[in-house]
């Protein structure tokens, strides 16, 4: 936002006799360079006129450029310092033209020894340099690993010394439970499953941790719930805000959430978001204001700008509208990025004034590979990856693994995140992480095991805040805080009262594919054998009957009807839907109950132009294709192996009952189905004209588990706003940390919250397995990790009332969920 | 020493520096010493563009008769008089004509040439000072003042945000600028979408009587001491957990809660503010000012084509509207004057920008054409300004240090009825409401290693001509 004065008006080149006479006279020694010539340039004039600075085109880099001058001609004559444009600016002849522009003027002693230095012959020390510094944390750099005098683990090994240097005995790693419980949420964002938390306590094997973050890194679905919110934040992607309306921005998710499945490395995860294919060019494409917006905030600007910041940890929106004055970056390295991703050349504009330059193409760091102007953009675009992704190219990795350690321990290696040119507090171990990294093919979860495994992560938390960033020494992981969608999801978890859709559709995994594929034959189905190709239009209900020992854990149903359909369970209405093209999704588990189940559809043909059909018999010619498809998955274990889970499936086949005859009360268990006939299978899922692929079925039946649906995946609310979900319209590499007000006023008394836990205390009293007696302890092991003791059991009896009251219940759930203890990870 | 102990030792001013935190407040230039005239600012928004020519700045007035031609109309009102001899109302604005020597009125204002007309982004650079999009989250004025100044009461949330939804029309473009943004939540607004239900926001949760609530923070606290983490010593995270819960409870359970309840209002008083949604909000924004209140915004609400974003329908639709906001405007003017609160109270009434019959944009900056106005005015619907006129708008202010009965700017008596003195862009504007409340236009943020100045570039200046 600061505007720097540029040097404009053409300097004056010579000294008059009479301003000579004025001048201070010429230092009476012979002046050294690099004792008392350098430190003037240094502290008045290098601002401007070095370090990749030219105002007025003149850089101070070298002697050479030095004696070169900028666009008002030489400014330095060996020799002659009463005719060198330097003194007559340092002495301000033109009061219109004083050099330095900011700061002190020089002294006249300061000006004498400019001028010996010049009269003597203007010696420069050859191995002094003005001009760009070679960029930090650029190029990689393989340290050794210390060697190993107890910790294995090479974070550790480079973490010794350091501690030693810092008279620091780090103490024992924390306990089996804590360690649980931050693996999980670091992972998979998730509590820990009482059950889960238990074996794992239990078990004696001494490579217990490193196998659960194993393990933890495996659950592939829930690892890409939880880090789809990280990348969302990076990548500005979210499902509703400005630009989506009208077409100004598109999503990435699918493709963000196919990378995390498959683990994508994050060399290719890189080019293919710089280098986009239509999947993922939201995060180039950008944000399309509408009307006139500044030159620095054109999509291409964006992009450059994102591009440094999230990749390159390196803020270039200052230079973005003037050279930066916050690093070396300038005016031309934005618009020699941003004019990659132009159509045409682009013209320079300096705070929203052009100066009618155009800007060579080029990327931040020119030593990491050119670009040529003339290539066309796919192929600028091809090789601007290729730059980025090379293995030259450590910038890349660093600020990566940083990001991760920051999000892993709480402060990065580097703060702020985003100034990667900074030194880290212990540069080996960012720098070998980064090799590491990148030698292990940019696995991402890689990077993660690592940290994960390591002592460091291991030991117990420690004070950090906002306060405390300076003269920052590590002796183990901050104190954190969790997000707003882990906070969510822990209470989903909790109370069983989840988001009822996803806002956006996960592609699933090959695994969840086979998990959650459909495991029996699934049929269209319809009362006219020739449905398929005409069918007249109507009602057509159907009924099928099945026996359940128990409620499933997993009951969710995928429903097609051409052309839409009631579905009803128990007598109750479950849902309906009315698009033949897709498969309407719906959770079971409220509905269905231990031994019978009744499930019954009324199932309707419309006619050709769409409209409902009436009572009267239809116009003859008003046929068409009309089926019914249902597929529920009724199992044991969420997601578990499919092979022994499977036994309660149910599809539709000939097995069901139909009828064209409306009768009262036939969607009722107690109804008796007299001259009902067997429904008519019209052929497999595949069956023409609607070809439905057992894949998409799959697909569909395996990304969504409804109520269990987690927060990263639906757009904001205001419990999430409230606790720090950004407005994803500029990239947000790290939220606040600090609990608000606001934030606390909406936990205390907002709606969202408040209909959560009174849905949630509702699912307990009456979830059929919830036995009342260990309501409190269950409660505590989900949340907490633990049993309640003796004091707190009391206490929570009391709250929850004799017998068992909901509002209890609600009051007990608040109560812990505001604990620091479950708020916080340790 | 424990959690109670904690809170009740530290000042207030030691809590405030530990929930201030990042980012730090820089300055230009030396600090420039700006005595406050004002502690509260009311922002009344018109959203959507009120035409100042049937508002505020009453040029000739044509009665409506099929067969017009549009460019033959620029006041659908008659002119009014008023208690200040030199101003002028239209009609419908009586009440407000008669508390005008308590006003000071601009009738220069002029938008920002942001191109094809969209309200949010105008509305964006009016509430935050800078065009959209920017490269950080640019904060609300009020959150700058939320910020800067704190609240005026502690158990008052700085910043209150009274009467716009986010679920409408370009909902997802308003929530950019309603919100603190770099600064951090904590100045944030705190939203009251209906005042109608202002009790609510700060009433425990439906449902919940008030002895629940304070039975369940009693056993939270209980619960608390016996949480084993509880017991593990202090840190930074838990503190300003247990802070923030804190300070939740505190707004919750005190008095200053009470003046969120309008149905405490004397019936007399609160049917002389009941017009509806605006009138209510009126009511709503002196009590919240009388218990203490820094920065409050009411709006009018804005939707697109609803209220004040009059593309058709315009004239008749600005009768309700004056209604709406008329008599509310006036009362809070005198309530507050009665209860000595209007001295230190800068009352701002503005919007994104006028309208005009025939002028998109500016006369010698027009921009793409959004509204249909026929060649001859046959329907009512088609009288009334109907096109987004960005060269000149009304800002009327009372109170707070603000000179009484005063006029300031000119317009054109004809069209385009530009500004012709006194041009007030939003930055000196804002560095006005700034200056009133003590705070230099020069005063800027760190963030991302720069300065963000609270007027753009820091080079507002305010209109000291504004101020008595």
């Amino acid at each position: 936002m600061i505007i720097w004065a540029g040097f404009c008006g053409a300097a004056q080149a010579s000294i008059t006799p009479q301003q000579a006479a004025q001048l201070p006279a010429p230092a009476g020694h012979s002046v050294s360079f690099a004792k008392e010539i350098k430190p003037i340039f240094e502290a008045s004039c290098i601002k401007c006129h070095g370090r990749g600075k030219e105002k007025g085109g003149f850089r101070l880099d070298t002697r050479e450029s030095t004696l070169k001058g900028g666009d008002s001609g030489p400014t330095v004559l060996p020799g002659k310092s009463t005719e060198s444009l330097l003194i007559a600016l340092v002495q301000g002849f033109d009061p219109e033209n004083v050099m330095p522009r900011k700061g002190s003027r020089l002294t006249p002693e300061q000006i004498g020894l400019l001028r010996a230095w010049i009269d003597q012959g203007a010696a420069w020390d050859s191995s002094v340099s003005f001009g760009r510094l070679e960029p930090a944390n650029l190029k990689p750099r393989l340290p050794a690993i210390p060697p190993a005098t107890t910790a294995a683990n090479p974070i550790d090994r480079f973490l010794e010394p350091y501690f030693a240097a810092h008279n620091l005995e780090p103490p024992e790693p924390v306990s089996d439970r804590l360690f649980a419980r931050r693996a999980y949420l670091d992972v998979v964002g998730l509590l820990p499953p009482p059950e889960d938390l238990e074996t794992f306590v239990a078990d004696r094997d001494p490579e217990k941790r490193n196998r659960l973050v194993e393990r933890l890194l495996a659950d592939d679905r829930n690892y890409t719930e939880h880090w789809l919110t990280f990348w969302n934040d990076l990548l500005r992607n979210d499902y509703k805000g400005t630009g989506y309306i009208d077409g100004g921005r598109k999503q990435i998710t699918r493709w963000l959430c196919s990378a995390l499945l498959t683990n994508m490395p994050y060399d290719k995860f890189v080019a293919e978001l710089v280098n986009p294919t239509p999947d993922s060019e939201g995060f180039t494409k950008g944000i399309v204001w509408r009307g006139v917006v500044n030159a620095s905030q054109t999509p291409q600007m964006q992009t450059a700008q994102n591009i440094a910041q999230v990749f390159m940890g390196v803020n270039l929106k200052c230079a973005s509208c003037h050279d930066s004055f916050v690093n070396d970056l300038t005016l031309a390295d934005a618009y020699g990025l941003a004019g990659i991703y132009a159509d045409g050349p682009l013209e320079m504009v300096h705070c929203d004034k052009p100066t009618g330059q155009k800007a060579e193409l080029k990327f931040l760091y020119p030593e990491l590979g050119t670009i040529d102007s003339g290539a066309d953009k796919a192929a600028r675009l091809k090789r601007l990856a290729e730059i980025i992704t090379q293995r030259q190219d450590a910038r890349l990795t660093r600020t990566l693994a940083n990001r991760l350690w920051q999000r892993l321990m709480g402060r990065g290696l580097i703060e702020p995140v985003d100034d990667m040119e900074k030194a880290a507090w212990n540069p080996d171990l960012l720098d070998w992480l980064a090799e590491d990294f990148a030698a292990h093919n940019y696995d991402v979860k890689h990077l993660i095991r690592q940290i994960l495994t390591s002592r460091a992560y291991q030991l117990p938390a420690v004070n950090v805040g906002e306060r405390q960033q300076q003269d920052f020494v590590f002796r183990g992981p901050a104190v954190r805080r969790l997000s707003a969608e882990q906070f969510r999801d822990a209470l989903t978890r909790l109370t069983g009262s989840g988001y009822p859709s996803p806002a956006a559709e996960i592609p699933p995994s090959e695994s969840e594919q086979k998990r959650f594929a459909p495991l029996m034959a699934v049929k269209w189905i319809w009362n006219d054998p020739h449905a398929a190709d005409k069918a007249k239009p109507g009602h057509v209900y159907f009924r099928k009957t099945i026996s359940l020992t128990s409620v499933p854990v997993d009951a969710t149903a995928a429903v097609i009807c051409d052309n839409s359909f009631t579905l009803f369970l128990n007598g109750r209405k479950v849902g309906s839907g009315s698009d033949f093209k897709a498969a309407s999704i719906f959770d079971l588990r409220p509905f269905l109950q231990p031994g019978t189940n009744l499930f019954a559809i009324d199932a309707v043909n419309h006619l050709p132009d769409n409209s409902l059909p009436g009572a009267a018999e239809p116009a003859a010619g008003t046929e068409n294709p009309a089926g019914l498809l249902f597929y529920a998955r009724l199992r044991s274990t969420i997601g578990g192996d499919a092979a022994n889970a499977a036994e309660d499936d149910l599809a539709s086949d000939s097995s069901w009952a139909c009828t064209n005859v409306r009768l009262d009360h036939w969607e009722d268990p107690g109804f008796v189905p007299h001259d009902w006939v067997a429904a008519v299978v019209l052929g497999d899922v595949g069956t023409a004209p609607w070809q439905v692929s057992r894949s998409y079925l799959a697909a569909r039946l395996a990304g969504a588990y409804p109520g269990t649906i987690r927060a990263a995946l639906v757009a904001a609310d205001p419990l999430m706003v409230a606790l720090a979900r950004p407005n994803r319209e500029q990239v947000v590499t790290t939220r606040p940390i600090t609990a608000t007000t606001l934030q606390a006023l909406e936990l205390t008394n907002g709606d969202t919250l408040a209909d959560l836990l009174k849905r949630g205390a509702e699912n307990l009293l009456t979830a059929p397995s919830a036995a009342k007696d260990d309501l409190i302890p269950t409660l505590y092991k989900k949340a907490l990790g633990r049993k309640p003791t003796g004091p707190e059991f009391q206490l929570a009896r009391e709250i929850v009332g004799q017998p068992i009251q909901p509002a209890g219940v609600e009051d007990l759930l608040w109560s812990v969920a505001m604990l620091p203890e479950f708020q916080l990870i340790y | 020493m424990t959690r109670r102990d904690f809170i009740k030792t530290a000042s207030t001013a030691t809590l405030s520096a530990l929930a201030a935190g990042f980012p730090r407040a820089l300055l230009a230039a030396p600090e420039e010493k700006i005595k406050p005239t004002a502690d509260t600012v009311i922002v009344l928004w018109m959203g959507g563009g009120m035409a100042s020519t049937d508002t505020f700045d009453p040029k000739r007035y044509t009665a409506f008769a099929p067969g017009l031609k549009p460019d033959q109309v620029l006041s659908t009102f008659p002119q009014i008089d008023t208690v200040v001899d030199n101003i002028k109302l239209t009609a419908g604005l009586e009440n407000v004509a008669r508390v005008m020597d308590r006003a000071t009125l601009i009738r220069s204002y002029t938008a920002g040439d942001l191109g094809f007309i969209l309200h949010s982004r105008h509305q964006y650079q009016w509430h935050t000072g800078y065009a959209p999009p920017q490269t950080v989250a640019a904060p609300h004025i009020g959150s700058v003042i939320a910020r800067t100044l704190g609240p005026r009461d502690p158990a008052m949330p700085a910043f209150i945000d009274i009467g716009q939804r986010f679920d409408l029309g370009e909902g997802e473009e308003l929530k950019a600028f309603h919100t603190a943004g770099f600064l951090g939540s904590e100045y944030g607004p705190f939203i009251i979408a209906n005042p109608e239900d202002a009790l609510k926001s700060v009433r425990p949760p439906a449902g919940m009587s008030p002895d629940r609530f304070e039975r369940r923070a009693t056993f939270y606290n209980k619960l608390l001491s016996q949480s084993p983490v509880g017991q593990l010593g202090s840190d930074y995270q838990k503190e300003s957990l247990l802070r923030s819960l804190d300070n939740a409870h505190r707004l919750l359970s005190s008095p200053a809660a009470k003046a969120f309840d309008l149905s405490l209002e004397p019936k007399a008083s609160y049917d002389k503010y009941n017009t509806g949604k605006f009138g209510l909000g009126c009511l709503l924004a002196r009590r919240l000012t009388e218990a203490g209140a820094r920065f409050i915004e009411l709006t009018t609400e804005y939707i697109p084509f609803e209220y004040w974003d009059t593309h058709e329908n315009g004239h008749t639709r600005m009768v309700d509207l004056k209604k709406s906001i008329d008599a509310p405007i006036a009362r809070l003017v005198l309530d507050l004057e009665e209860r000595g609160l209007l001295n230190r109270t800068l009352i701002v009434l503005a919007s994104e920008f006028s309208r005009d019959m025939m002028i998109e944009g500016k006369p010698d900056n027009k921009v793409k054409d959004q509204v249909e106005v026929p060649d001859v005015i046959n329907e009512a619907k088609h009288y009334g300004m109907h096109r987004h006129f960005t060269d000149a708008g009304s800002v009327l202010l009372f109170g707070g240090g603000t000179k009484r009965g005063y006029l300031h700017g000119r317009t054109a008596d004809e069209r385009p009825c530009k500004t012709v003195d006194k041009r007030v862009v939003i930055e000196d504007l804002h560095a006005s409401i700034y200056r009133a409340v003590g705070i230099s236009p020069k005063l800027s943020y760190e963030i991302e290693k720069r300065p963000f100045y609270v007027t753009r570039d820091g080079l507002g200046q305010p209109v000291l001509d504004l101020f008595a």
